[in-house]
């Protein structure tokens, strides 16, 4: 037979020992209580026997300590007490004793002993009593004694006390661990099929909750708030995944109409090659884009500090101007570098140049002819900003967070080439660094780095380990001016 | 005659790689796993090697380490479907090595290829020569014949990495690893600028033009007047 799959649970093995605990805990109290109440009983009753003992050894005259004997005894409905007089040489003269009981020493304390009572019918019974003796001044001896069966009563009480009390308590453990157990169990298996149901595909399943307060809902809430976030994430890449493909085809179509009338229309050898050259140029476009792409997810993916040292930004810039002043130039632009002041930062050198140099990138392709861009270094509130302006079309508020999604291109710069992926680039690199992208509209754009003192690195350190989430304070922000 | 080992696994890549290099002139010895490629560095002692980064049997990085390891200094030039971003290929590049990703130019394979087999000598000369021209390293000044060039920093060194390869095909590519230090290939046209601004200072007026740009590909400094 197969024992109920409860009993393996892990609430049903803790209900388990919480109920043993339980029953050794009792049992010692029980035990406890027994044995302080026996303490006390036999107390008293040792003053009680005490108190008879010097009653009767107070009766002066011999003759009429029998009768007290013999009176104390009477008075005892329960015949618990005992007593009796001895000669001198220890034999009997009254009281329910046969003798002297042989244990009991003559030193007028009270102690435990073994005597034999005789019963009704003549029978004789074997009992511990608690008794005294002392030898009056004439010789006899007076021995005084009482049972305490109260003591055997009393735990005969506590035994049935502790069995009424702890067989039920035991079993409401049992049962309470049972039922916590099967319930938990069905919980599971409630929470396993929806959770099934999200790995054949169903991304909109969420798992099931009742109140608030309760772990397990709560658990389920967290757990629905990830799926959301997933759900959105996975939606977003999926359209990912479309602009790709279509950016990718858009090229590709290209090349492969114009194989496709080469090979029917190219008549010379010179021909074939225009057509071999242009189909090349349409390849490489695409390979561009997946490259760029490739790129991107290398960045995003690379939780690496490895290649981290300090960075001086205004020694960075100035390389920047170097290589773009004379790009700026052929385009009549005015390129304007401004670094006051020496400031370092903690990140990977080539893909910082890489950011701005993209930025600038994007700067000068963007302003028309006679324009000005210009790179500032400035500090703020604690943090390092690398300032790139421009006087060219601007990004207006609409497109403010469109802009870092990939492949978008505004409508306004829809002829100017480009794979639209640039400022992915950036944000995944300012993102890496825990540091922040700004962008601003004005006339023309503004765009910022902005790169918070010491804390902002520590903070991002600990990605290093736990891949994948950065925290809220570290993505992109990107707010208006 | 230069003779290569090629370490790649896919057979029609390698095949089409070692037909557009004997057309190049190169001899080429074609190896599909890193271990049977190992073995056959070993053998050949070939001029240079194009690995492929991923291979089976022992991956290509392994490969040349475990040459370096027996002080074997074949220039070696690494093609990879994997971006360049990690720490074993700054390494490579840091030894003199190349690194490649996937997919390339023919062209760009070989000049750099080209590049490997003629990298300069270590050498301790102030002065660098080709043809008319004259760089002196530590003067940081240039000369053509008896005419002064005054050149701005970046622009010397593109003339130094030039007058060191020189009647060398070096690719837009190469130029910006090597001249700008650039780990990707930014959208404008920068070399091309920078070029023609060298080019202007370099060919003047009545002068043999020396630079030369190769259609779609780099550009070359020509010393044979």
């Amino acid at each position: 037979m197969r024992s109920p799959q409860f009993i393996y649970s892990t609430t049903f093995h803790w209900a388990l020992t919480v109920a043993a605990v339980l029953a050794v805990f009792v049992t010692l109290l029980f035990g406890f209580i027994y044995w302080k109440t026996d303490k006390y009983l036999i107390a008293r009753s040792d003053s009680m026997i005490v108190g008879n003992m010097n009653i009767i050894a107070a009766v002066p005259e011999e003759d009429r300590r029998l009768n007290a004997v013999n009176q104390h005894l009477k008075e005892d409905p329960r015949s618990l007490q005992y007593a009796g007089l001895f000669s001198p040489d220890g034999h009997r003269i009254g009281g329910n004793l046969e003798r002297i009981p042989p244990e009991l020493k003559l030193n007028d304390t009270v102690q435990s002993v073994p005597v034999v009572k005789m019963v009704s019918g003549g029978k004789e019974e074997d009992r511990v009593i608690r008794a005294i003796a002392r030898r009056a001044p004439n010789g006899e001896v007076l021995v005084v004694g009482r049972e305490v069966d109260e003591a055997n009563k009393i735990s005969h009480v506590v035994g049935l006390a502790v069995t009424l009390g702890l067989v039920p308590g035991f079993c409401l453990c049992l049962l309470a661990g049972a039922w916590l157990s099967v319930r938990a169990q069905r919980r599971v298996e409630e929470v396993n099929q929806r959770v099934q149901r999200i790995i054949a595909g169903d991304l909109r399943e969420r798992l099931p909750y009742r109140s608030i307060d309760e772990p397990f809902s709560k658990l389920a809430i967290i757990v629905n708030g990830m799926l959301d976030k997933m759900e959105t994430m996975i939606h977003a890449l999926a359209g990912v995944g479309n602009d790709i493909a279509h950016d990718v085809r858009t090229p590709l179509t290209r090349a492969r109409l114009t194989l496709e009338r080469g090979r029917t229309n190219a008549t010379t050898l010179e021909q074939l090659q225009t057509v071999v050259d242009r189909s090349i140029t349409g390849i490489d476009q695409a390979l561009t884009i997946v490259t760029a792409l490739l790129r991107l997810a290398e960045i995003e993916n690379s939780r690496r500090s490895a290649g981290f040292g300090d960075v001086a930004l205004d020694e960075m810039l100035d390389e920047i101007r170097d290589i773009y002043e004379p790009i700026a130039e052929n385009k009549n632009i005015t390129l304007h570098v401004e670094a006051p002041q020496r400031l370092t930062v903690r990140g990977d050198r080539d893909l910082l140049v890489e950011a701005v140099a993209n930025l600038v990138d994007n700067a000068i392709k963007f302003t028309p002819e006679g324009g000005r861009v210009g790179i500032e270094l400035l500090r703020d509130e604690g943090a390092a900003i690398v300032r790139v302006t421009d006087t060219g079309c601007g990004i207006n508020a609409q497109e403010r967070d469109a802009v870092q999604r990939r492949f978008y291109r505004s409508d306004k710069i829809r002829n100017t080439p480009g794979v639209g992926l640039g400022l992915n680039l950036v944000a995944a690199i300012v993102k890496l660094h825990g540091f922040r992208l700004m962008i601003f509209s004005g006339p023309g754009c503004r765009v910022e780095i902005v790169c918070p003192d010491g804390p902002a690195w520590t903070q991002v350190a600990p990605t290093e380990t736990r891949r994948g989430s950065l925290p809220q304070s570290l993505s992109t922000v990107v707010s208006s001016s | 005659m230069a003779k290569l080992l090629l370490i790649e696994d896919d057979r029609e890549t390698a095949e089409e790689i070692t037909a557009e290099l004997a057309d190049c002139g190169f001899t080429v010895e074609w190896a599909s796993n890193g271990i049977e490629g190992l073995d056959k560095a070993r053998a050949l002692r070939p001029d240079a090697m194009i690995v492929d980064r991923l291979l089976p049997g022992m991956d290509g990085l392994t490969v040349i380490e475990a040459l370096r390891k027996d002080q074997v200094r074949t220039p070696v030039l690494v093609l990879s479907a994997l971006g360049a971003v990690d720490d074993r290929v700054r390494g490579l590049r840091m030894g003199g090595d190349d690194y490649l990703t996937k997919p390339f130019a023919f062209v760009e394979l070989i000049a750099r290829i080209e590049a490997l087999l003629r990298r300069p000598a270590e050498s301790r000369d102030r002065m660098l020569r080709a043809g008319p021209l004259e760089l002196d390293l530590i003067e940081r000044t240039v000369k053509r014949g008896n005419r002064e060039i005054d050149l701005l920093p970046r622009e010397f060194r593109l003339l130094e990495y030039m007058m060191q390869r020189s009647d060398q095909l070096l690719t837009r590519a190469m130029l910006l690893e090597e001249v700008w230090n650039y780990k990707f290939v930014p959208a404008t046209n920068l070399v091309d600028v920078h070029m023609g601004r060298l080019r202007h200072k370099v060919d003047g007026p009545g002068d043999i033009p020396m630079i030369h740009s190769v259609r779609g590909t780099g550009f070359i400094l020509r010393t044979g007047l």
